[in-house]
């Protein structure tokens, strides 16, 4: 009997320790996410829940191999040599530079995911609005029309860069998109635009960094301006149209000084129409300083990291610059560099560069453009200008040259240039006759001696001096492949260590790996 | 047929005894004449009375007066007055017999159990060798590995085929490399279950010395009643108990150890330097010539004790232990102390019938030193690169007095990075189990296990003003503190019946289990320091975490775990035996309608030797077919995964409505139809045992296919939210061969010689990498990465290929120039500058075909010699070292002496790039441990039962063509195996004096 009892003991100890376990309750307990299910945000949410759409601009514009990297390094402006330290990441910046890269490269692959990063973010919130999931009471319309126009934007930039591209807006259609033409991309846009002008804000103060009307009307100009390329179809008249529209406004001005559009704190310009704002600590990305400047420029700012040293200025366009332009020394980093603290000279840079696979740290004129502050970090606190007025005026002014109405255009050249010859106020003027000529930049092969090999100037190259224009005012500003490719330049001239590779590099392939995840995609033309 | 076989076997056991004795003859022949008496007996066996033939009989301490039984078992022997009789035999317990005034002797040799009747751990119990129908290896303590040993992996390193253990690093705080039967997962869990006594542990749980037992449950059939956690395999460890009646015994032991690198680079000096100056070279000279390499390492001398004790008496008894391990790095301050205790108390009640078991175990790792442990091969490794970089002209310490610094690009002082940054972290475990085994009747017992682990890490680190994070990035001292706590709850319930009834044997095993672990975490980091002394233990101090420019994190996740389980086994006439099991098992870690899944198992085994038409070969062997079948599973790693939230991320911030605002965004691409990877896994082998089990091994063959691969799918952007969507797609398949043989040529009493052999192959395929919804996408993926200044990936991992394969340009020459000339995608020889992408190719594989173990323990008298070697055949390795270092392109930094051999007749011009001149074949052979040992006579010191005393070499040499520093020190598990990486901390040799005692 007593062996019974303890059985029983046995047994219930045992059954009691089991209740203390839920025996099959699986639910997962979650605590450091914000669940879909029981959370539901309210109009104070709204712009947490927008700002994913423009974070994506940031590493889209200035993160590694971006598409600051994939408009300039396609160019004749900028180039990345390979540095003393070896960098020549399997020869990535030397196809860049040639036009020899493949659906593999890289560059056109980061710019694709990332634009199509905010598209997506787009459609996503769109549609959690049109389901009534997003509480927006007052300002529904507009945010839905600053939601477009991003999305606008970031299909702008794929129209430019990839042309034949799926056009997408249904957030829940999760099939695998369908490619479209450069030429729907492009009615898709100007539609999007143009539906979104009205709702959205007039206000420039208090949309800095955001789509406003003025930033959709100056990319549509701009875009008009590229009518031709993007469709054969030139729009010169609609460009003039929307350009005048942000001049009548009287919101923006040119900034007295160039250097104030690009400084560290150039949220205070009134030249700025839309911008992409940086911040070392809550917007981090801006890295131009850091992958251009030699390690041995640290202790000039001095910063608080070491570059990796670096893009820097092809010589041949250090050459067009007039000595008395402003803008020479407000772009580029130039000569000796001296240490913040002893005053010691660190390292100089000179304009020669021997080539694309050997150099030295010295060699070549850096970006200066974006003044670096004080104990900068890696990430730079300037907002980069994508859209500004000086834009503005000079998609006007190429507009008027291109209709007949080079006085017109002369006058609106002059007004850009005047800020860059404060020194020299005569040199600012630019007669009709002068955009007339053709381009200072003397194209050709550049041998490492520096002496230019395959000469083929560029005499020939018609409005050449417009394009001289917009290569000093938008040096580094991510302009150079577009404005090349308008001008004719892009596919026919040689540069640097570049010779024209194929008469169909103008679009960049479709990135293979995204052929690969969707079978809807073809390659674009002679890839 | 089996008259001559078995006959021959007996031939070759006596013929092995009369070359050892006319060997001895030959050279002590003047002792055997002073045999003076004969004497005459029978030996039988004590177990069926049989006569055992072959027995060894010498007379103690007379080793040369010997002689072996006939086949009747008897035997005939010339022996001196009052003379002690040794006799042993193979599968029986070796006994001593006093002559003394008689002339007939007659024995009972008992079996040994041990061989005959070993038990082997398998899932929740245990079962005779004999009787397992499934591949499972079973490694005691006195065949585990010898001298220092890292880890309870290194015990068995070698003598478990299909279990490949390598030491990849020389940290002494890492563990060791583990891979059972290939890559099985790609996102899951690949590693072994590890069970500490059922509880699950890791490999450091308990010191290598508390080990009783390893056992390896290799195939989907053994581990399949572990259900979701074994896809990798499981480990069972058990700990050293106090299993005798009444043992009372103290045990010590101790070794000290000293390691140097195993091989070291040799790079150009600051002689060097000069004379390639003179050449025209284009170097700076400093003036001096500093060894950097010396100038960042050290001479380690560590250390280790164990103190184990048994006591109690037949109904209650207890094991306590105490070790602790104080170990140094060949790295300057680097270095880690452990201390491990253990007390395991046992009690029975009412005549065996209620058991209860309590075992604590607490540990305490302390690290001090440099960097963190955890990314001990990337900070070291840094400092390592740095050291190799450096020019060898210039100085550690300038002409102020302090660190000698220069600027360049990733340019830093080693010895700085070293002396001028610390680190401390304390890791403390808490492991409570207690189990309650009740019998009510014979055959039936019931078992609640419950087991609590706590752990908990505590780390901080900082950097000085003279760091170059202050020095360079001007942040004027650093410093973090992190800490996370893991609380794991698990609770078994098992009921198992096992009966015998005439022919018929069979068991019955039901069970219930539940786990739950809680994960919490908190780190935060500040900079800008008005002083540097505060270290990390005043964060509040510096100003950049108030700024925002320092960061602050916390975390928790929990996941439960709960699994049904059964197991019948059966054995028919001891002869055919049988197993089925089942677990069901539940994961919190899926969606709701995916939680649940089942894990069946079967397998069958036939002892032929024991069938009649194999006559009477079962007398003297054992031979056992057995196949089966299991399905495993494997759990995301991660949590969440299956959740459909969000996240406020400052990173996806914008500035909206004139400020910065956090973005709201989707944690992932929503996936609630997440489920487990299910493996299936058949296993065929045949075990075996010839001449009394002197001959024995097993053979395995093996397919395993594991279906709904996690994978992180690459998926468009739109319509999914995100790049990537972690989904069930794909198909990965293991097939291969596993032999393991151990032989005893020699034994007698005084001379014994065991040797062992593993081999191992294994052929992998990725199958598919699909599913339903996602057909359409990449057929491989890329995996490994050079790292700056090449920034390229280095193994591709297609479907229908095996993993670890790498992909790059293949070299085939170096032109006029000194660049590298390339194979394109048409098979065409082109510059290296005008290739593209497109044009890499396959080349080679990272993971060996062929794996190859043999030990040998030889023990003579007193002495004892233990000698492992393995080696692996058939693959190939990346030499990062070369790729960076055997180029004398950037003058900038140092270079290894050969960067100026000529290649193809040129010396290299050429930036740094990946091709496949750098996979070298990575075939070695390694003589990896060798342990020499002294053990006293017994009762040579009064109260002392034991000593032995010790001397062992690790990684001794290593016979190789690939010429970076140690082909084992590389990477064999995930995507990019083969990897031989640039900044990592070299392996080691090792140098080891030990002793133990028992008393």
């Amino acid at each position: 009997m007593k062996n019974q009892n303890i059985k029983y003991a046995v047994l219930a100890a045992l059954l009691a320790g089991a209740p203390l376990y839920s025996c099959t309750d699986l639910n997962e307990q979650v605590y450091s996410e914000v669940l879909g299910s029981s959370y539901q945000p309210t109009e104070k949410d709204l712009p947490a829940i927008v700002a994913p759409v423009y974070s994506s601009l940031r590493s889209l514009m200035l993160g590694w191999q971006g598409y600051f990297d994939l408009q300039e390094e396609a160019a004749d402006a900028i180039i990345t040599p390979v540095r003393p330290n070896g960098w020549d990441d399997g020869g990535t910046y030397r196809r860049m530079h040639q036009h020899t890269w493949t659906a593999l490269q890289w560059q056109p692959e980061n710019a694709w995911r990332q634009a199509f990063a905010s598209i997506t973010t787009v459609n996503r919130v769109l549609s959690q609005i049109e389901d009534g999931d997003l509480p927006i009471a007052n300002a529904k319309e507009a945010t839905i029309a600053e939601l477009r126009a991003v999305r606008a934007f970031a299909y702008y930039l794929l129209l430019d860069n990839h042309g034949n591209v799926p056009i997408v807006t249904d957030f829940k259609d999760v099939a695998l998109p369908k490619q479209s033409t450069r030429k729907e991309v492009y009615n898709f846009v100007v539609k999007e635009l143009t539906e979104s002008l009205p709702n959205l804000s007039e206000n420039a103060a208090t949309t800095y960094g955001q789509m406003n009307k003025w930033g959709a009307k100056t990319l549509l100009a701009k875009i008009y301006l590229n009518a031709q390329v993007y469709t054969g179809t030139p729009e010169w008249a609609k460009a003039i149209q929307e350009a005048d529209d942000v001049i009548k406004s009287g919101k923006y001005v040119l900034d007295a000084n160039y250097s104030d559009v690009f400084t560290w704190t150039n949220f205070n310009s009134k030249e700025i129409i839309f911008a992409i704002p940086y911040d070392e600590i809550y917007g981090t990305g801006n890295q131009i300083h850091m992958k251009t400047l030699d390690p041995l420029s640290r202790s000039v700012y001095p910063m608080n990291a070491g570059p990796w040293g670096g893009n820097c200025a092809v010589p041949q366009f250090i050459d067009t610059y007039d000595a008395a332009d402003t803008r020479l020394a407000d772009t580029w980093i130039m000569g000796p560099q001296k240490s913040a603290a002893t005053g010691a000279v660190v390292i100089t840079y000179n304009k020669a560069v021997p080539g694309m696979d050997r150099t030295t740290v010295q060699d070549g004129f850096r970006i200066g453009k974006y003044k670096i502050k004080p104990n900068a970090t890696g990430s730079l606190d300037n907002d980069f200008p994508f859209l500004r007025y000086a834009d503005v005026l000079m998609i006007k002014a190429e507009a008027l040259l291109r209709t007949g109405k080079a006085a017109e255009a002369a006058e609106l050249v002059t007004q850009v240039r005047q800020r860059a010859f404060k020194g020299n106020p005569a040199k600012a003027t630019v007669t009709a006759a002068d955009l007339a000529k053709g381009s200072r930049y003397n194209y050709g092969y550049q041998a490492t001696d520096g002496s230019i090999t395959e000469r083929q100037g560029g005499d020939d190259i018609q409005f050449g001096r417009l394009l001289d224009e917009l290569g000093w005012e938008f040096a580094a500003e991510a302009h150079r492949r577009q404005d090349l490719i308008r001008f004719g330049v892009y596919e026919t001239k040689k540069w640097f260590n570049h010779r024209p590779a194929s008469a169909q590099r103008a679009l960049f392939p479709i990135p293979q790996n995204e052929i690969d995840k969707n079978p809807n995609l073809d390659q674009n033309p002679g890839y | 047929m089996k008259r001559p076989l078995s006959r021959l076997i007996r031939e070759l056991h006596r013929f092995c005894l009369i070359a050892a004795a006319v060997a001895c003859f030959l050279t002590e022949n003047a002792l055997a004449l002073a045999a003076d008496r004969q004497i005459s007996g029978k030996v039988v066996s004590a177990e069926d009375k049989n006569p055992l033939p072959g027995v060894t009989i010498i007379v103690k301490g007379k080793n040369t007066v010997g002689t072996a039984t006939d086949t009747e078992g008897k035997f005939k022997l010339e022996v001196p007055e009052g003379s002690t009789l040794i006799l042993s035999y193979i599968g029986y317990v070796s006994q001593e017999v006093a002559v003394g005034n008689q002339s007939e002797v007659n024995v009972e040799l008992a079996p040994d159990q041990k061989q005959l009747q070993e038990v082997v751990v398998i899932g929740y119990g245990t079962q005779k060798k004999g009787d397992i129908t499934s591949s499972v290896a079973s490694i005691k303590r006195e065949d585990f590995v010898q001298g220092t040993v890292r880890d309870a992996a290194q015990l068995v390193q070698g003598k478990v085929a299909g279990l490949r253990i390598t030491t990849p690093s020389g940290s002494p705080t890492s563990n060791t490399q583990i891979n059972l039967r290939g890559i099985n997962s790609i996102e899951g869990t690949a590693n072994p279950l590890i069970l500490i006594d059922g509880i699950p542990g890791g490999l450091n749980t308990v010191a290598p010395e508390d080990i009783e037992s390893v056992d390896v449950l290799k195939d989907g059939s053994a581990a399949a009643i572990y259900g979701t956690r074994a896809t990798g395999g499981v480990i069972l460890i058990t700990t050293r108990k106090n299993r005798g009646t009444s043992r009372s015994t103290i045990e010590y032991s101790n070794y000290v150890n000293i390691q140097t690198i195993a091989r070291r680079p040799e790079l150009l000096t600051g002689d060097d330097y000069r004379q390639k100056i003179k050449e025209g070279i284009d170097y700076t000279d400093y003036g001096g010539n500093t060894d950097w390499l010396s100038e960042i390492m050290q001479k380690p001398v560590s250390h280790n004790h164990n103190l184990t004790f048994f006591g109690g008496n037949s109904t209650t008894n207890l094991t306590g232990s105490v070790n602790y391990r104080n170990w140094e790095g060949i790295f300057l301050r680097s270095g880690q102390n452990r201390f491990t205790g253990r007390a395991d108390l046992n009690h029975s009640m009412f005549n065996n019938k209620l058991k209860t078991n309590l075992q604590l175990i607490n540990r305490i790792t302390r690290s001090n030193g440099a960097v963190s442990p955890a990314n001990d091969d990337a900070a070291y490794g840094y400092a390592y690169r740095q050291a190799i970089i450096r020019n060898p002209t210039d100085r550690v310490i300038g002409d102020n007095g302090k660190w000698q610094e220069r600027d360049g690009y990733f340019y830093e002082n080693p010895v700085s990075l070293l002396n001028e940054s610390n680190f401390e972290s304390s890791f403390k475990e808490m492991r409570m189990a207690g189990s309650l085994d009740y019998a009510p009747i014979d055959d039936l017992n019931f078992k609640l296990l419950v087991s609590n682990v706590q752990n908990s890490n505590l780390e901080g680190g900082s950097t000085t003003f003279n760091h170059t994070s202050t020095r360079l990035g001007n942040q004027n001292a650093t410093a973090f503190r992190n800490t996370y706590a893991n609380n794991e709850n698990l609770l078994e319930l098992t009921g198992n019946y096992s009966k015998t009834i005439g022919k018929h044997r069979f068991s019955v095993l039901g069970g219930y289990s539940w786990q739950d672990a809680t994960y919490e975490a908190f780190a935060a980091n500040n900079w800008d320091f008005p002083t540097d002394t505060y270290d990390w233990n005043n964060l509040g101090a510096g100003g950049a975490l108030q700024r925002g420019q320092a960061g602050m994190s916390s975390t928790k996740n929990k996941w439960q775990l709960a699994g049904f389980f059964g197991r019948l086994t059966y054995s028919l006439n001891d002869k055919y035996l049988f197993m089925a099991s089942v677990r069901r098992e539940g994961s919190s870690r899926f969606g709701v309608n995916n939680q649940w899944g089942t894990f069946p198992a079967a397998s069958i085994g036939w002892r032929i030797s024991k069938e009649r038409f194999m006559g009477g070969v079962g007398a003297n062997s054992d031979i056992k077919l057995r196949a089966g079948i299991g399905v495993t599973g494997t759990i995301a790693n991660n949590p969440y995964m299956s959740q459909i939230s969000y996240n406020f991320d400052r990173g996806q911030g914008a500035f909206i409505g004139g400020k910065w605002v956090p973005g709201f965004v989707p944690a992932r691409n929503f996936n609630p139809d997440l489920r487990w990877e299910k493996k299936e896994e058949y296993n065929a082998g045949v075990d075996f045992g010839f001449m009394k089990n002197r001959i024995n091994g097993s053979i395995d063959f093996y397919s395993r296919k594991v279906k709904d691969l996690l994978y992180n799918f690459p998926v468009p952007v739109p319509p999914y939210l995100t790049g990537s969507m972690f989904i069930n797609a794909g198909v990965m398949q293991n097939k291969g061969v596993e032999v393991l043989l151990n032989i005893m040529p020699i034994q007698t009493g005084d001379f014994q010689w065991n040797t062992g052999f593993t081999y191992s192959t294994n052929r992998n395929k990725l199958v598919t990498l699909s599913n339903d919804q996602f057909q359409a996408a990449n057929d491989f993926f890329d995996a490994g990465y050079t790292g700056e200044p090449i920034q390229v990936s280095t193994h591709r991992v297609k479907v229908g290929e095996p993993i670890g394969r790498f992909f790059v340009w293949k070299s085939v020459g170096v032109d006029d120039k000194g660049a590298w000339l390339i194979e394109n995608k048409d098979g065409e020889v082109i510059p290296i500058a005008d290739a593209t992408p497109e044009d890499r190719q396959y080349y080679g594989n990272g993971i060996p075909k062929h794996i190859v173990g043999w030990n040998n323990n030889i023990r003579y008298k007193q002495f004892d010699l233990a000698v492992n070697m393995r080696g692996a055949f058939g693959f190939d390795i990346l030499n990062f070292q070369s790729m960076f270092y055997s180029n004398p392109r950037n003058k900038a930094y140092n270079m290894l002496k050969n960067a100026y051999d000529p290649i193809d007749g040129k010396v290299l011009n050429t930036d740094l790039v990946y091709v496949s001149h750098y996979i070298e074949k990575g075939d070695y052979w390694k003589i990896d441990n060798v342990t020499f040992g002294y053990t006293l006579p017994a009762n040579t010191i009064k109260g002392l039962k034991n000593a032995r005393i010790f001397v062992s070499g690790l990684n001794l040499a290593t016979i190789t063509g690939y010429t970076g520093i140690d082909p084992e020190g590389v990477t064999f598990t995930g995507f990019s195996p083969g990897s031989d990486y640039r900044d990592k901390y070299p392996t080691t040799r090792t140098f080891t004096a030990g002793l133990s005692v028992t008393f």
